[in-house]
């Protein structure tokens, strides 16, 4: 058999390995690679930059534990962008993870207190409730049908920010952060299509694709994967873990690139040999 | 009996539908209360039923126990694993709350830990199976590939600072072609969707309101 | 540094990662009790955030004097009819209840959302300088569209439409793809920088 043809038959433990080291040498050797904006990143930006002063956004938090590494530079960079322009928030759990990513990542890597936050008065947290799309629904068209108490157990009418504060007409911008790559419809049901409440999400790599038809007319912009979390981290001067994450990822994807090149190469000699054998 | 079992199931699917439809479609008051205090019963009604989820991965690991127990002891020992985590964790909820340093021990190192691992494996076991499948063979495959593979160089930073135009290429990838037969897919699927939701209204979906 | 329970658990979760990793070289014993911890882990997480969401919600609001509260409690424990089979048929009562309410809100933004704005955004988008990528959505969605026509033989015209649909829809799956394998290529530099943490930890970094 031609060295062509043995190029589809190498076994994949050596996918493995290569894929393996390559991967962790950057995390002790780091390169340093630059990333480029993506227009859905700097439309997602804009739509926050755009915002009145003292504008309110709804964080809908639908983050997953497990999925902390492909999330975290998304939402660590967007938290960041609107503390440091002063917006109200209101985050509410959509997830079990939720509450404890945002009482870890809130308490500890982005501190809004940092930014001249007082809890109760510019932002509150309200935790998790099992919303789905009716919880979605409940919400935007009165949010004490769903949250009586924040997650402090605090009632909402003793929160300042909170006082006359029940629905979408309150809210000048939607943070919806699913996981979940058909979640984005239960946003452009419940939100854009009824109220044209002004929607940006964040969501994985895989998800991003699905998300796309709907951008820019019903949702402003989109953060999909790990890699639009660097390009946010960049495009708003927020450092955060999405950078680190760069250079292995770069290194880590080319032997999986180079064995699909293979898997074609060893295909067309295959063919072409059985064609001049004929 | 029957009327209990299968019509009354109906009906009540019927009735909130509608009254679900009727709120998103008016500016009537009554539809609005309603439909808020309709939509918050299921968050209630999925938070009580969890219980059911544990139940039933109890009874699953219970009968996976039974079927190789004769195999040797480590088969008692993934009988028992999972009531000691579950114990330990859920005793550290109860005690100490959710938002204890001692339950996010266990949150972090143990819940985050293997979930994320579980999606790192996906990656080799995804790569072995593209080297296999990811081959143009037909004019289709060829999509298949030059999609992937065009916005996978996009997403790399690697390959933006070696490859000139890949990253126009790969955002052309994402917000034509993709949108395209994205859009499609989603048009497809809503009006699939519409027939489905109608057809159960309409109480001609048995197996969505028989499966018990 | 790291206190010793903060390193225990690193230790017990760098343990967890190879035990899952190891999987790859076959089913084994340590793979299956990572397997069974997690499960453990989080059904206890579910449980403890799902009964605070029923006390507060529910049981609380029911205690201050909200007595409709008592109904989806009562459907909510009507759901475990189905674990004896002589009453299984009371949990219909429940699962109607979400089945209606989820239909209902879904078929009432699915008309607008996803179909009429859709198809609209598409034709606008053609007339209003949307230039040749506008024409060349209009082609995939339509085209798209075609190959989910199962009630006509993709023959003739339809079929070479259903064709053209399929390339579109190859090139979505292939970014769909390429976002995963991205996606899963991020998870494995989180858990191998978590094991790097660890053993910087463990040498009093």
């Amino acid at each position: 058999m031609s060295i062509l043809r043995k190029l589809g038959k190498i076994d994949y433990r050596w996918l493995y390995i290569t894929s393996l080291i390559l991967t962790a040498i950057p995390l002790f050797v780091p390169i340093g690679l630059s990333v480029t904006l993506s227009e859905p990143v700097k439309d997602y930006y804009a739509a926050i930059q755009a915002l009145p002063e003292d504008s309110v956004i709804a964080v809908s938090f639908g983050g997953s534990a497990a999925l902390l590494d492909e999330q975290e530079a998304q939402f660590l960079a967007t938290w960041k962008t609107i503390f440091s322009l002063g917006h109200k928030v209101i985050f509410y759990s959509t997830t079990e993870d939720g509450p404890m990513i945002l009482r870890d990542h809130l308490g500890k890597k982005v501190i809004p207190e940092d930014y001249g936050y007082t809890y109760g008065v510019d932002y509150v947290e309200l935790g998790f409730s099992p919303l789905g799309e009716p919880g979605q629904a409940s919400f935007a068209a009165n949010i004490r049908g769903v949250y009586q108490a924040d997650s402090r157990g605090t009632p909402l009418d003793d929160l300042p920010m909170m006082i006359g504060f029940n629905n979408f007409e309150n809210i000048d911008l939607l943070i919806y952060e699913y996981t979940s790559c058909t979640d984005i419809e239960w946003a452009i049901r419940q939100w854009t299509v009824p109220y044209q409440t002004k929607v940006i999400a964040t969501t994985l790599g895989c998800c991003g694709p699905m998300a796309a038809p709907y951008y820019p007319s019903q949702i402003a912009g989109f953060l999909s994967g790990s890699g639009a979390g660097t390009e946010l981290e960049v495009l708003s001067g927020n450092p955060g873990p999405g950078a680190a994450m760069s250079d292995s990822k770069s290194i880590g994807i080319l032997p999986q690139l180079i064995f699909i090149a293979f898997g074609n190469i060893a295909y067309f000699a295959n063919k072409f040999s059985k064609e001049d054998e004929q | 009996m029957s009327t209990l079992k299968k019509e009354v199931p109906k009906l009540i699917v019927m009735v909130f539908g509608i009254l679900m439809i009727l709120g998103s479609y008016t500016t009537i008051p009554i539809f609005d209360t309603l439909n808020a205090e309709l939509t918050s019963w299921t968050m209630t009604i999925s938070a009580v039923s969890v219980w059911l989820g544990a139940v039933y991965a109890t009874y699953a690991n219970y009968q996976l126990y039974m079927r190789n127990r004769k195999e040797g002891i480590e088969h008692l020992i993934y009988f028992v694993v999972p009531f000691l985590v579950f114990g330990l964790q859920f005793g550290a909820g109860i005690l100490y709350g959710v938002e204890s340093s001692q339950y996010l021990w266990y949150f972090a190192h143990i819940y985050t830990n293997i979930g994320a691992a579980v999606y790192a494996v996906m990656f080799f076991t995804l790569a072995s199976s593209a080297y296999r499948t990811f081959i143009a063979s037909s004019w289709d495959a060829f999509a298949l590939l030059a999609g992937g593979l065009i916005y996978t160089l996009r997403q790399i930073p690697l390959f933006q600072a070696f490859i000139p135009g890949i990253v126009g290429a790969g955002e052309w990838i994402m917000l034509v072609p993709n949108v395209g037969g994205g859009r499609g897919a989603v048009i497809a699927a809503a009006l699939g969707a519409l027939a489905l939701g109608i057809r159960t209204l309409m109480g001609k979906e048995a197996t969505v309101t028989e499966g018990a | 540094m790291v206190g010793t329970m903060e390193l225990l658990g690193m230790a017990l979760g760098t343990f967890l990662i190879f035990s899952t990793l190891s999987m790859l070289w076959k089913d084994n014993p340590f793979f299956r009790v990572g397997q069974m911890a997690v499960m453990g882990s989080s059904i206890a997480h579910f449980i403890l955030l799902n009964m605070q969401t029923v006390r507060d919600n529910a049981w609380t609001p029911l205690l201050n004097g909200d007595i409709l509260m008592v109904i989806p409690l009562v459907l909510g424990l009507l759901m475990y009819a189905r674990l004896k089979k002589s009453i299984a048929w009371l949990s219909r009562y429940p699962s109607s209840v979400l089945i209606g309410i989820g239909t209902g809100v879904m078929i009432a933004g699915t008309v607008s959302g996803q179909v009429l704005d859709q198809i609209a955004i598409t034709i606008t988008d053609v007339f209003n300088g949307g230039g040749i990528n506008a024409m060349i959505i209009a082609i995939g969605v339509v085209t798209s569209i075609t190959f989910f026509v199962f009630t006509k033989e993709h023959t003739g015209v339809v079929g070479k439409s259903a064709s053209i649909g399929r390339k579109f829809l190859m090139i979505s799956l292939g970014a769909n793809w390429s976002g995963e394998i991205v996606w899963y290529l991020t998870q494995l530099v989180g858990r191998l920088m978590y094991i790097k943490n660890f053993l910087t930890a463990l040498m009093g970094g």
